[in-house]
């Protein structure tokens, strides 16, 4: 009876642990080959096997794994043209400095069909889902998601400097559009911009002449 | 053209307008409870053209509600020049528009270029607008499946029944035996327990049972070596997909799903924006989030707000004033996919060079994955079958120039037997190193 009552016992705990809980990974055996004590991104250190108080393990669990860099921080760059992205954008985020970036700014790429390729790729991954894939303010979020729609790019967007265009990436615009300087950098924002030209060209190379209307007057 | 209604003092627009004008009317004419519906259309046409990024028609947004406003300027001043030129108009000093602006500064309303039936027209809209009907159920959600577990239980008790089965007729037939034996005059058979008589069947049948005990053996051991394949394995389809409770229930299907489902289509990479950069894909931080939830508090389901709800609190978000409080809490995300330290993996090297989509390693993470799993197994087999097949993709990569320019020349370098690796018109990333040990292992 015993040994019947053993049996049935070991299978019981086999099921058990062959059981789907999603929430934990399973066994571990070398717990070490899973977590080293070399530091890596988004790893739990609390969980580290080295650590065998749970007060280490605790202070371990405590420390925050993502940062932001230090304020002011410059990114090095390799590449000496490629220096000038690096420095620090220097309109602040006001309705002034807007103004001001789009009468002043321009962009210190040369538009070529290459930049406005380069620009494209980025525009799909990064605006598309609510500016719409030709600029229309027709995106999915959009059309999906009930999100308030952006002006179209040959609409009432049409003749925006490429400078408050960079401006809007930068620290974003109102309430529905954020800044997106943390998924960007100056040069693939700046890509992005050629892009929209384009479109606000309706799909030509051909640079606009600055927002100032006395300027293209002149021409 | 004969469309005699429509001619407007603003001769550019007014064909697009009255093109409008019939679309939006044989659309919303009906579910518009508006009397006139033209207006209604026009208004809404212009409403989304002109005003909705920054205006939504019963909550304030970047600039206040629109519904009543027209209401609540009636008598107090000049509604048309505020919303044609704000900042001109606030130059007037109207007590108004002054108690608008300091509400809303520094934000500047942009000037816009509509007539005074225009903006008729996009305030009888607002006025007459009604919220939508919730969607009740979003296209392409799909859970798990259970069926193995079920179909597994029903072979169980299938098995138990043939044993029950088998065990009484077992116990007919001795008694049946018994019985013969009794009325041939040789008594009945001596008892005995079962597992004497299994025994001396067994022995009797010594040849049989002996390969059978090898076959269980064998089983057994093949067994056991199998399961140890897949200990440590968190993802493939051995074992239950790792699928941990994040403390944010982020829906990846509702964001990153096909637009023509309900979902919203966002490109993965617009939240993983590292992955094409880095050796992380990258866990967004919220400021990603806010790109959008600063505009989108509610969900399509209660659920789904009380998520957006989370977010406001980790970050600090005051939904109410539009502000941040400046009390964070960072978000204890779990980590789902975990390389053992000594295997190198770097997501750039993939995404950027090897150009391979997310869903070729993470799963259907666009179309199933309410809860983002472990898709892959992501163990040693896994990846370098992976690379046994893959191409390196040569195009447009200027890295890959000479190393073409060395497998295609003749005697250049002395790469002559490299030659067999274009034999079959491909390269793949292990004829290029993909298999040597220290390409993962250093």
């Amino acid at each position: 009876m015993r040994k019947r009552d053993a049996i049935i016992g070991t299978f019981a705990l086999g099921l058990a642990a062959c059981g789907s809980n999603p929430n934990s990974p399973g066994v571990e055996y070398m717990p070490d080959m899973y977590r080293s004590p070399a530091v890596e991104a988004y790893v739990d250190y609390g969980q580290d096997p080295y650590y065998f108080t749970e007060e280490k393990a605790a202070e371990q669990r405590e420390r925050m794994s993502a940062r932001k860099p230090v304020n002011g921080t410059i990114p090095f760059s390799m590449d000496a043209d490629k220096a000038q992205f690096n420095m620090p954008y220097p309109y602040p985020n006001t309705p002034e400095g807007y103004e001001a970036a789009g009468a002043q700014l321009t962009s210190p790429i040369a538009m070529t069909q290459a930049t406005v390729d380069q620009g494209k790729v980025i525009y799909d991954k990064f605006c598309q889902h609510c500016h719409g894939a030709t600029g229309q303010g027709d995106g999915p979020v959009v059309n999906n998601g009930g999100y308030p729609p952006p002006g179209a790019y040959n609409g009432p967007l049409k003749d925006l400097p490429e400078g408050k265009i960079f401006h809007s990436l930068t620290y974003g615009r109102n309430v529905a559009m954020g800044s997106h300087a943390s998924q960007l950098n100056k040069e693939e924002r700046w890509l992005v911009t050629h892009y929209v030209k384009y479109l606000q060209n309706g799909g030509k190379l051909q640079r606009e002449p600055m927002a100032d209307a006395g300027a293209a007057t002149t021409n | 053209m004969p469309l005699p209604a429509c001619i407007s003092r603003r001769s550019t627009g007014s064909i697009r307008t009255a093109f409008a004008l019939f679309l939006s009317l044989s659309l919303s004419a009906a579910f518009a409870q508006a009397p006139d519906a033209a207006l209604y259309g026009q208004g809404e046409k212009l409403f989304k053209g002109n005003c909705a990024s920054c205006h939504k028609v019963d909550v304030k947004m970047t600039g206040p509600a629109l519904k009543g406003a027209k209401a609540k300027w009636e008598g107090k001043g000049d509604i048309y020049a505020w919303v044609q030129n704000s900042q001109a108009y606030l130059k007037t000093g109207n007590e108004m528009a002054v108690k608008i602006w300091d509400q809303y500064k520094p934000t500047v309303m942009t000037p816009v270029a509509l007539s005074k039936e225009e903006i008729d027209a996009v305030f009888y809209y607002v006025e007459n607008w009604a919220p939508p009907v919730a969607k009740t159920e979003v296209k392409g959600h799909v859970g798990p499946v259970d069926e193995g577990s079920n179909s597994w239980l029903w072979l169980v008790i299938l098995a138990l029944l043939f044993l029950v089965v088998g065990l009484s007729l077992g116990g007919v037939k001795r008694s049946l035996a018994s019985a013969v034996s009794e009325a041939e005059g040789k008594g009945p058979l001596p008892e005995t327990t079962r597992m004497q008589r299994f025994r001396a069947w067994a022995w009797e049948h010594k040849v049989f049972m002996s390969f059978v005990g090898l076959f269980i053996t064998v089983w057994v051991i093949l067994a056991l070596w199998d399961a140890a394949w897949v200990v440590g394995v968190y993802g493939g389809d051995e074992v239950p997909h790792y699928k941990p409770e994040q403390p944010i229930l982020f829906n990846h299907t509702l964001h990153a799903g096909k637009a023509d489902q309900g979902n919203l289509n966002i490109n993965c990479q617009y939240c993983h924006s590292s992955a094409e950069k880095s050796k992380h894909a990258g866990i967004p931080s919220l400021n990603v989030c806010m790109n959008c939830h600063k505009a989108v508090s509610a969900g399509r389901t209660p659920e789904g707000t009380a998520e957006i709800a989370k977010i406001y609190a980790h970050i600090g978000w005051d939904p109410d004033k539009g502000q941040y409080t400046g009390k964070e809490e960072p978000v204890r995300w779990v980590k789902v996919h975990n390389l053992p330290d000594h295997a190198f993996f770097n997501h750039s090297t993939h995404v950027a060079v090897g150009k391979l989509e997310c869903q070729e390693c993470h799963g259907p993470i666009d179309q199933q994955m309410d809860v983002a799993e472990q898709w892959s197994p992501l163990t040693m087999g896994w990846c370098i079958n992976c690379h046994n097949v893959k191409e390196v993709k040569m195009d447009g990569n200027g890295y890959y120039d000479e190393v073409m320019a060395r497998l295609e020349g003749d005697t250049v370098l002395g790469h002559r037997e490299l030659k067999q690796y274009l034999e079959d018109g491909k390269i793949t990333v292990k004829e290029l190193g993909g298999w040597e040990c220290a390409k993962c292992h250093y």
